[in-house]
């Protein structure tokens, strides 16, 4: 395997939960990032659809997403605590380690420091005895943490061992975040990072950058930045990230494709971040192994 | 940037929740006549079963040990199978309401009530594994077992300790690369507070130490030797420890009564701890030297 460190993720195919588990699988990734709606919706429940995902032989990356959870409080709270709770017992079924929390948009929560620290920490200590570890994510469109130099901070406050950052590229290269932000970040708090591009030169409004970041991804190498992206890489590779990355592109018109065209893109940007951004050596068994299946 | 020893200095209270040693360690059985035998070679007394479940109390000297046959009626608790597992501990507390709320607010997760007509609602979280840890206030005047236990006719309900032995903690083994998460959620919840790597108790030299609020008790997290695969089920508690002034005077009068400890090069009986070799499958016994009468800060 070649490109080991990058999955995929439910989200970017069309079809049912077993037929881009076999299509991922079939293009050569070997972990994939599960959104909560594949299995919870399958149709033969959420055990079902989580025994699915562990009989696929892929290694789960993380489950997705848990969002407006920090700083609410009252009924509001207590309400999305249930979900949380929810969450992190479909994540457990499916043996993920990550669960991916958003950083709230939600105008009903407080903003404070001080609240979304309680809450992060409230939500590390509900995942330990299933351990899992909790990766929160900035996102450009939040009220309060609109990037991983901010959720950097509040981590770094609320100061758990399970509770850490999702970078995600997207957020970087839109909001043209320095990459010297990244070396402010410890690596070992960096869970999980999801890479993606988009195919304009510039998002002008918070407002396009929801859109873009929902609809318009596309996978590494395919959009209009990819010296940034590999740049971006090369960056967290500088500072010593080796944790897994996953290919976080939610696009309406690869909803439309069939999935085996969509993770075949996603394989050509495996190829190119491992092989030509990262320059990744294959290891010497490997290398033996693969000239033996050519030599068949 | 985080690790178990150099983190900020806690501003709460040391002892927040008033702990005050542990009250019952609970086994979980289908075979709970074999699992008594075995207490009862280790100098316990069956001494009161449950008023609706099918559950016995054991008692020496302070110890409690709970056996409990049920089948489990919550999602996540243990299932009694034939190889007894340590399903739960429960720790003293000034009030055990205060306390299980505290843990909940902090992101403890709660066990659902099961209390019947006229039995005690023992609060509960959710610990390792599939076990789990009870609050309980009420152990000076009378005691939860006075009201949810009926006595066994006849019996001592209060039989002395074999060897002056008393709880003096208990091993978990965690994940690979998870005891600083163990950590964090027994600092948090209960107030334990991880011992510098070098203090050892007993002989077994692995782990990290945990010591209680009351400095009474001990946790001991154990990680896999080798970091192969990360696997949180296998997480549980694995083993309890009594306390004993004089360790070779009471693995003498433990082996008289049937008990075996391991004599292997690199675990064997001396006068800083013993273990017991393994019974059923899975049920081991560590005892440590430990003089009770010392100030705790000095041992």
């Amino acid at each position: 395997m070649i490109f080991g460190d990058f999955g995929m993720d439910t989200a970017s195919l069309a079809g049912s939960l077993e037929s881009k588990l076999a299509a991922i699988r079939r293009a050569g990734f070997s972990q994939v990032m599960i959104s909560a709606g594949d299995v919870v919706g399958h149709p033969a429940g959420v055990a079902g659809g989580a025994r699915v995902v562990r009989d696929s032989g892929l290694r789960v990356t993380g489950l997705e997403a848990l969002r407006d959870f920090e700083g609410l409080s009252g009924r509001l709270h207590g309400y999305k605590v249930d979900v949380a709770k929810s969450m992190l017992e479909v994540c457990g079924a499916l043996g993920g380690r990550v669960l991916l929390v958003e950083a709230s948009t939600s105008t009903h929560a407080d903003a404070s420091a001080e609240a979304i620290v309680r809450d992060l920490r409230m939500l590390a200590m509900l995942a330990i005895p299933m351990g899992i570890r909790i990766a929160f994510k900035g996102v450009s469109w939040s009220r309060t943490v609109t990037d991983f130099s901010a959720a950097g901070d509040l981590v770094f406050r609320a100061n758990c061992p399970n509770l850490g950052l999702a970078v995600d590229a997207f957020d970087v290269l839109a909001a043209r975040i320095p990459l010297a932000d990244l070396e402010a970040i410890d690596p070992q708090q960096i869970f999980l990072v999801q890479l993606s591009d988009y195919m304009w030169q510039q998002i002008r409004s918070v407002e396009e950058a929801a859109t873009t970041a929902t609809h318009f991804r596309v996978f590494p190498g395919e959009g209009a930045h990819s010296d940034d992206l590999a740049r971006f890489v090369s960056a967290l590779d500088g500072i010593g990230y080796c944790g897994d990355y996953s290919f976080d592109v939610y696009n309406d018109d690869y909803q439309q494709m069939p999935a085996e065209t969509v993770v075949a893109r996603a394989h050509r940007a495996a190829e190119w971040l491992a092989e030509t951004v990262l320059r990744r050596a294959l290891p010497v068994p490997d290398m033996e192994r693969l000239a033996r299946s050519n030599r068949r | 940037m985080t690790n178990a020893m150099g983190r900020e200095a806690v501003t709460e209270p040391l002892n927040p929740l008033g702990v005050d040693g542990i009250e019952f360690i609970e086994f979980a059985t289908s075979k709970p006549q074999a699992l008594g035998g075995v207490l009862e070679q280790m100098g316990f007394r069956p001494i009161a079963r449950h008023r609706s479940r099918e559950v016995e109390l054991y008692r020496q000297g302070s110890m409690n040990i709970i056996v409990n046959a049920q089948p489990a009626d919550v999602p996540r608790t243990v299932q009694p199978v034939e190889t007894p597992i340590i399903s739960a501990f429960a720790v003293r507390v000034h009030d055990a309401d205060a306390a299980f709320h505290r843990a909940l607010e902090l992101g403890a997760w709660e066990i659902p009530v099961r209390a019947r007509a006229m039995e005690l609602n023992i609060p509960a979280i959710h610990g390792v594994g599939e076990s789990l840890i009870y609050f309980v206030d009420r152990y000076t005047e009378f005691s939860i077992y006075d009201v949810d236990f009926h006595a066994i006719p006849t019996v001592d309900p209060h039989p002395p300790a074999l060897g002056g032995m008393r709880f003096f903690g208990l091993v978990q083994y965690v994940g690979a690369g998870r005891t600083e998460d163990w950590v964090e959620f027994y600092a948090q919840i209960f107030g334990f507070k991880p011992l510098a790597p070098e203090v050892r108790f007993g002989i077994l030299p692995k782990g990290l130490l945990l010591q209680s609020p009351c400095r009474g008790f001990y946790l001991q997290l154990i990680e896999p030797d080798d970091t192969a695969q990360y696997a949180p089920a296998d997480e549980q508690l694995q083993r309890l420890g009594f306390g004993t002034p004089d360790v070779l005077a009471t693995v003498a009068l433990l082996e008289k009564r049937g008990i075996e400890f391991l004599a292997s090069e690199k675990v064997h009986t001396s006068e800083r701890g013993a273990l017991t070799k393994a019974r059923l499958g899975s049920v081991m016994f560590e005892l440590v030297h430990d003089v009770p009468a010392q100030p705790a800060a000095t041992r």
